[in-house]
């Protein structure tokens, strides 16, 4: 969990670099994946700040991590029929016969959420209703898929949050925390509870667990997840884009129905009303190529019409015009691109070996994401005629290209980064490592 | 015109014989000789071998594919994936292929097409084109590709923007000496919901030289449409053959009952 140590001891290396957000200070690289020991855990946004420390994905003393070691399970031990026989049981449980909506599943019209809403209505009989938290700024393709997966039989509930309150937001988190992502995920997370609970629902399907990419192996010993990750009783303690909600009011000017959105489900409703939040992938043997080719089959699902910056592939993660930029900043911060993330994945999943994985992160790992820079820059930006409390507490309101590349240059950890011939250059890569 | 080519297409990953859908979430199905061997004793006119991944890792490794094959293949044997020079092809003819086909060099420096055809003949190069359907209304969040007649070259397996219509290119591919198409169709590739018929009669009856059309093949009847409507020369199919779902005999009958000219075997 990070949140709580504050960064008030620099901590270096032997060297006398200094280690940033209470990373490792030795970079290690997995050596069944191409993932590093840098990359942080999921944790809870709403206790994020500048000062977070991160807890990051283990290795263990053999150099293998914990999201190949959940994969191993996954493909070699786990028997998936007992599992699927507790999915029908579940079902059972819940299944309506009356007309009404049985279950939750929050998703984007992407090759999972597709897969997930699309099994359990058409395989398990379920009556679900989805429901999708608009990313920052949908692509034409994202937008395409999503209206597939509407009309490959579902009802869908879209949320789009306040546009403006959703810019600053932004704005703030890459200030603060150079993660433009923060505000999507922490109305992601919040939403699906607050709509279950809005219609009645006692059962919430998501699809894969997030231990698959990382988070500790204890994680997917349960199939419901966490109510930490999207509940809290405490107001004082809620960080967005972290600023606390008192400091947005009164330097920023948000405040009240303008938070809405992002705020966690009240955990005492949650507990009362006694809803169920389960993973799919704790089920199914959860397998993101085949999603894919499931959702082609079955609803017309396209991968984009090129290949995602940062990365080889085109069918993951395709939605939201400010994904790149997502990538691009855990690069920055934590030597991790989206090649790295893709490759892990794909070679946990057998889709390609890594030797494979070496090479393509080498060749798009480090990509800046040109296609739609000039697009989000201007989403960042708050303009005094459309922000006029906000935009004076920036000192540059209106973000360019220069000035992005100098805050980006302040999230550098000195540990992973060195500026060879006027470029940055990462001190430790997956392709120079000694096995 | 002559017999239509029914032709086997093999995508290759390292080892691996594999296939995706539009190009992409490539899937290993198995080795490539036992496969190309299959097709071969079924009685396939011609096999494709495309190094699927060649630009994108930066590598060209199908030689000795190739050459493992050409010992018992004894039909025409293309290859494409990671030809990048005179040499490249020299190298990969002397392995036992008897055509390749070119993209990514192609685009990067047309010049090559005419340097391959003038030192090893224009039959044995094959420009391929992988097209991809250009969309409308991107800024008002529409989408929709079949609303329109333009097509853009990709290189890097559907991965990378060229700019270049392919219509045009077909056709300055062909001035440059190119002797022959392979043109696969991004949107239908791993589909099996049909070829894409108009993409096809629009790039073969601009150039005068074959059109092998690849990507989208599902069932015998699409094989007619895109040779009666689309004017395609040859037929390529993988998806169809990989997972069994017909057979090369299979096809031949088909065509020949629908009245196409293919070989008699």
């Amino acid at each position: 969990m990070e949140g709580s140590a504050p960064a008030s001891t620099r901590r270096t290396t032997a060297d006398g670099l200094e280690i940033k957000y209470g990373l490792p200070g030795e970079v290690r690289f997995c050596r069944t994946c191409v993932i590093s020991n840098q990359r942080p855990n999921s944790a809870v946004e709403y206790k994020h700040t500048a000062d977070s420390h991160k807890a990051t994905i283990h290795l263990d003393d053999d150099g293998v991590c914990d999201a190949c070691k959940v994969a191993e399970q996954k493909w070699q031990r786990i028997d998936w029929q007992a599992r699927e026989q507790r999915l029908w049981e579940l079902c059972d449980r819940y299944r309506s016969s009356d007309g009404s909506y049985d279950c939750l599943c929050p998703g984007s019209g992407g090759k999972d959420s597709f897969y997930a809403a699309h099994l359990l209505k058409y395989k398990y009989g379920m009556h679900p209703l989805t429901v999708t938290w608009a990313p920052h700024m949908y692509t034409p393709w994202g937008w395409a898929n999503f209206q597939k997966w509407i009309h490959a039989g579902f009802d869908n509930i879209l949320y789009t949050p306040n546009g403006r309150v959703h810019r600053l937001l932004t704005r703030l988190a890459v200030q603060n925390l150079f993660h433009p992502f923060q505000p999507f995920i922490v109305g992601q997370k919040a939403l699906a509870p607050k709509v279950a609970l809005q219609h009645g629902l006692k059962l919430v399907f998501y699809g894969e667990n997030e231990a698959e990419y990382g988070n500790p192996r204890i994680d997917t010993e349960s199939a419901v997840r966490d109510y930490r990750y999207f509940t809290s009783n405490d107001p004082s303690e809620i960080y967005l884009s972290g600023v606390s909600l008192a400091e947005l009011k009164e330097r920023y000017g948000v405040g009240g129905h303008d938070l809405v959105p992002y705020l966690p489900a009240d955990p005492d409703q949650l507990e009362q009303a006694a809803v169920d939040v389960h993973y799919l992938g704790y089920y199914l043997r959860w397998h993101p190529q085949s999603c894919y080719y499931y959702s082609v089959e079955h609803g017309g699902f396209e991968a984009s019409p090129e290949r995602t910056p940062g990365t080889y592939s085109k069918y993951n993660s395709i939605d939201d015009k400010i994904d790149d930029f997502h990538y691009w900043t855990t690069r920055v911060k934590f030597g991790i691109g989206r090649a790295t993330y893709d490759a892990s994945q794909e070679i946990r999943s057998g889709d390609i070996t890594r030797e494979e994985g070496v090479a393509l992160v080498k060749r798009f790992d480090d990509e800046f994401p040109e296609r739609f820079a000039e697009e989000v820059f201007r989403y960042l930006s708050v303009p005094p005629d459309e922000f006029p409390v906000a935009s004076a507490q920036f000192e540059r309101p209106i973000i360019d290209r220069d000035y992005f590349h100098d805050l980006a240059d302040t999230f550098r950890s000195p540990h992973l980064w060195t500026k060879r011939d006027g470029e940055w250059k990462l001190r430790h890569t997956v392709w120079e490592d000694a096995p | 015109m002559g017999n239509v080519r029914l032709i086997a297409r093999l995508d290759i990953k390292g080892p691996n014989l594999i296939k995706g859908i539009h190009l992409e979430g490539l899937r290993v199905i198995g080795d490539p000789a036992e496969h190309a061997r299959r097709y071969y004793d079924q009685g396939a006119d011609e096999l494709l071998y495309v190094d699927i991944v060649a630009s994108l890792y930066g590598r060209n490794n199908l030689q000795d594919i190739v050459r493992h094959t050409a010992a018992d293949v004894f039909v025409p044997m293309t290859v494409a994936g990671g030809i990048r020079s005179a040499d490249d092809v020299r190298d990969i003819l002397r392995a036992g292929a008897d055509k390749v086909a070119i993209n990514t060099a192609a685009v990067q420096r047309p010049e090559l097409i005419t340097e391959v055809s003038k030192r090893f003949g224009s039959q044995c190069m094959v420009l391929s084109i992988e097209a991809k359907r250009a969309r409308t209304g991107y800024e008002v969040g529409y989408y929709d590709a079949m609303s329109t007649r333009r097509w853009e070259a990709y290189t890097d397996n559907g991965r990378e923007h060229t700019d270049l219509e392919v219509v045009e290119w077909a056709r300055r591919g062909c001035e440059l000496g190119a002797g022959e198409i392979l043109l696969t169709s991004v949107d239908q590739e791993g589909t099996r919901e049909g070829m894409d018929v108009d993409l096809v009669r629009a790039v073969a009856d601009a150039v005068p030289i074959p059109v092998i059309a690849s990507g989208g093949f599902g069932a015998p009847r699409h094989l007619v449409d895109v040779v009666r409507a689309g004017h395609a020369d040859a037929v390529a199919v993988a998806d169809a053959l990989h997972y069994e779902r017909c057979t090369v005999p299979e096809l031949r009958d088909h065509a020949l009952r629908a009245g196409l000219e293919v070989r008699r075997c």
